[in-house]
């Protein structure tokens, strides 16, 4: 069967051989002529030789390029071109034999140009077979090749290259170098037909059908083979072409195959439906490990285990039952099985393998086997799901033979519970991962809305100037400052730190402001500030959380600022008539550690007179307690001589220097793990 | 890093603090506590000689147990602390409610007057 392809590549080699198979026929005729006539016809008989090699060649080249086009197809239909091109040649022969035997013996019967013509018919399409099966068997060797199995058939080929030259050497002679030869290419035949790979990953039916056809090439094969010694042996024919080493070679190698494949796929019979099995528990292991996609849920993966640990075990039985605790439902958790032969086969399980606890917390439980007491069922297989070191699910497998589950079933069993386990726990984390990114956001947003809480412009007179810097350990931090004029020659400052830092301190730090937002209108002193703030915020801050604070108003006129301090860090005062800083003392005590009226003697104001030149530094303690990799802090005298040191620098300079200092002093490998925040006022 | 050392000695209950207290472990002093006033404890000391560094979160741990002390009539004081970490206690006005000793004796002293 000759299909004329669409690329010329295959129609060209058609068309050559047909050219030069009409070649030799007319040169074979001429040469007959000559002999029969006794005449000199001046044609060589190696002319014959070199069609005939071109002619194989070609056919060579039209099958290599229908194989070629069809390498993708399955084996059935790969091996039936072999089969409908055999039978093709082989009743070509038949015909042959049919129309001589209806000519007998008159005289066109024993024409001999007559005979040659046919003679060359077959030698045609057996050659046709003979190549295309090659080729058939050289797909079907290397199925699953490996580099020994491709040399191997490399050796074959130039071999077989060989033989097709072998007739200018032995003439067409049977002897010895010829039988040596054969007896060469048969045993690199036999060597390479036991790579017979393909065979196993046919099912049951088509085993059938390759017997079948395999059985026909081998007919095809063992008829055309019959015919070509008939032919050489009556000597029939003037000129020999099929005495060849190249086309016997291709017979024994197309029958040797040909036999192996049969034989061995008459013996896979019987077991190929093992190999389907494991087929089927390659594929189920393929589901179960492709991770749940993000519309399907762990029941559905559930339910996939279910069915494969029953079709890998031939279980009689089935259920799943799931762990309390966890919240997965499952819509069928029963196979096979009803309500009350479970409920029965539950009862027969003993108490202690269906506990949901870990036996022992450092081994991973494993399916296990038990013996069941029950009219019907005789053995059971427990499966422990295991997620995230907790027992997630159980299934058990029943069967009505004693010990039904052998080490092949648990092991496969087993991996099918550990890959259905990892996706599981895959799919728990990814979808832990979408939680995570969402709370990110939601913190990018606190974070966002808690910079909204600190002041972006602060409210003061010609007659100072401040700047302000906050930063926090976490996304959102707690500490606090502001600046509000409570008239045309009164500023208030204030500065607060929540204990404690992240979420909860973000939260407290909000009601903070709200509190010191409200009483700021009040126009306080700042003793007084500090006990209604002290009752505001005993109310709303957590019992182990407190506040503490520092406020100062600024009287602009008089030159002087009235200070409490509520358990707040100290602040640094720089007085330039004297050039030093010293922090201020004064008494007080942390809002909300006392929540009642006696907080009252817990703090205490103070007023002082400020200069020219005069600097103020309020901070937070997360800069003094910034440290360094060895423990040291940043400390007080270290800030006191860095505002000493530049009294003549402006505040946003100064507080630069500062924070400059401290990432510093911190260091790569040091660290501020806390919310730190500094305000700087200059007095002109 | 916390470490925690529990000691009782006649009637008094003293809880070593070894290390740190920062916000991550203020939670393991705030248990320890729990548990001591769980078995009542009438007279608790805390050990600071070993204290290198006390956050806010820690300072509030102690100040969060503060109403309980006064209400069930148990006597509390810190002793030993170093420099630094006094200064802690003194700056959020904390020594105003709680007896800071420097050593055990006058802190069982102390505790004992109260």
């Amino acid at each position: 069967m000759i299909k004329t392809s669409t690329l010329p590549l295959g129609r060209i080699s058609l068309l050559l051989a047909i050219v030069v198979w009409l070649a030799l026929v007319l040169v074979d005729l001429v040469r007959i002529f000559g002999m029969l006539n006794n005449l000199d016809s001046g044609i060589s008989e190696e002319v014959t030789w070199i069609l005939e090699i071109l002619f194989f060649i070609f056919v060579y080249l039209v099958y290599r390029h229908i194989f070629w086009k069809t390498r993708q197809s399955d084996f059935l239909t790969l091996i039936w071109r072999g089969v409908s091109t055999g039978l093709f040649a082989a009743s070509a022969g038949l015909l042959t034999e049919l129309i001589y035997y209806a000519l007998g013996e008159s005289k066109i019967g024993t024409d001999p140009f007559l005979k040659n013509v046919f003679y060359h018919i077959n030698f045609a399409w057996t050659s046709a077979f003979l190549i295309a099966t090659t080729l058939l068997w050289k797909h079907l060797i290397l199925y699953q090749k490996n580099k020994q199995v491709v040399n191997q058939w490399q050796v074959f080929e130039f071999s077989m290259a060989g033989a097709l030259l072998f007739v200018f050497f032995n003439h067409n002679n049977l002897d010895y170098s010829f039988l040596f030869g054969l007896v060469i290419l048969l045993v690199i035949s036999i060597l390479l037909a036991v790579n017979l790979k393909w065979i196993p990953y046919l099912n049951f039916k088509e085993k059938w059908k390759t017997l079948l056809f395999l059985f026909l090439i081998l007919l095809c094969a063992g008829f055309l083979f019959y015919r070509v010694l008939d032919s050489g042996n009556e000597g029939r024919v003037q000129i020999n072409l099929t005495d060849n080493l190249f086309l016997m070679a291709l017979f024994g190698f197309v029958f040797i195959y040909g036999l192996f494949s049969f034989l061995v796929t008459l013996f896979n019979l019987p077991t190929s439906s093992v190999f389907e099995q494991k087929l089927t528990e390659a594929i189920n292991f393929q589901k179960l490990s492709q991770s749940i996609q993000p519309e399907e849920s762990e029941e559905q993966v559930l339910d996939i285990l279910l069915d494969s640990c029953i079709s890998a075990s031939f279980s009689d039985g089935a259920w799943i039952e799931l762990n309390p605790k966890e919240q997965v439902q499952i819509k069928n958790p029963l196979r096979i099985l009803d309500e009350s032969t479970r409920a029965e086969l539950t009862k027969l399980i003993p108490q202690e393998k269906q506990s949901w606890v870990y036996t022992s917390p450092t081994e991973i439980p494993q399916p296990q086997t038990i013996r069941l007491v029950h009219p019907n069922y005789k053995s059971a297989l427990l499966v422990p799901l295991v997620v995230n070191k907790s027992i997630l699910a159980r299934i058990i497998l029943i069967k009505e033979v004693k010990e039904g589950f052998n080490k092949e079933m648990m092991s496969i069993i087993g991996t099918f519970a550990r890959q259905a386990c990892i996706s599981v726990e895959n799919h728990r984390l990814l979808n832990q991962a979408i939680e995570n990114e969402r709370y990110q956001e939601e913190l990018k947003i606190a974070q966002r809305v808690q910079k909204a809480l600190l002041p972006l412009k602060l409210d003061h007179p010609d007659s100072f100037d401040i700047c302000a810097y906050s930063n926090t350990a976490d996304e959102v931090g707690g500490d606090y400052y502001d600046t509000y004029q409570v008239d045309e020659n009164h500023f208030v400052l204030i500065m607060g730190d929540v204990s404690g830092k992240g979420t909860s301190a973000a939260f407290h730090m909000a009601q903070m402001k709200g509190v010191f937002q409200s009483l700021i209108q009040l126009g306080l002193r700042p003793a007084e500030f500090m006990k209604k703030a002290n009752a505001a915020l005993s109310k709303c801050l957590e019992r182990n959380h407190f506040i503490t604070a520092s406020i100062f108003e600024i009287d602009v006129v008089n030159h002087t600022f009235c200070h409490a301090r509520a358990g707040h860090i100290p602040t640094l005062w720089y007085k330039a008539n004297e050039n030093q800083a010293e922090f201020i003392s004064v008494e007080g005590l942390g809002l909300g550690i006392v929540r009642n009226l006696t907080y009252k003697n817990h703090v205490q104001e103070k007023t002082f007179a400020y200069h020219s030149g005069d600097i103020l530094v309020l901070l937070t303690d997360g800069i003094l307690e910034g440290r360094k990799e060895t423990g040291e802090q940043f400390g007080n005298d270290r800030l006191k001589k860095i505002v000493e040191a530049n009294p003549q620098k402006t505040p946003i300079q100064l507080q630069q220097e500062i924070i400059e200092s401290l990432h510093q002093f911190v260091g790569g490998d040091g660290m501020i793990d806390d919310d730190y925040s500094l305000l700087v006022v200059k007095f002109k | 890093m916390l470490q925690l050392e529990r000691k009782k000695e006649e009637n008094k209950d003293i809880l070593r603090l070894i290390g740190e207290v920062d916000a991550s472990n203020s939670i393991l002093l705030d248990q320890s506590m729990q548990e001591i006033l769980e078995q009542g404890a009438t007279v608790l000391l805390i050990d600071g000689t070993e204290l290198v560094y006390i956050s806010s979160a820690g300072l509030g741990v102690f100040m969060s147990y503060l109403d309980d002390f006064s209400e069930r009539g148990i006597r509390f004081a810190i002793f030993g602390l170093n420099e630094q970490v006094n200064e802690v206690f003194k700056i959020l006005g904390l020594d105003r409610l709680i007896a800071i000793a420097p050593d055990l004796s006058t802190a069982t002293r102390m505790t004992h007057e109260s």
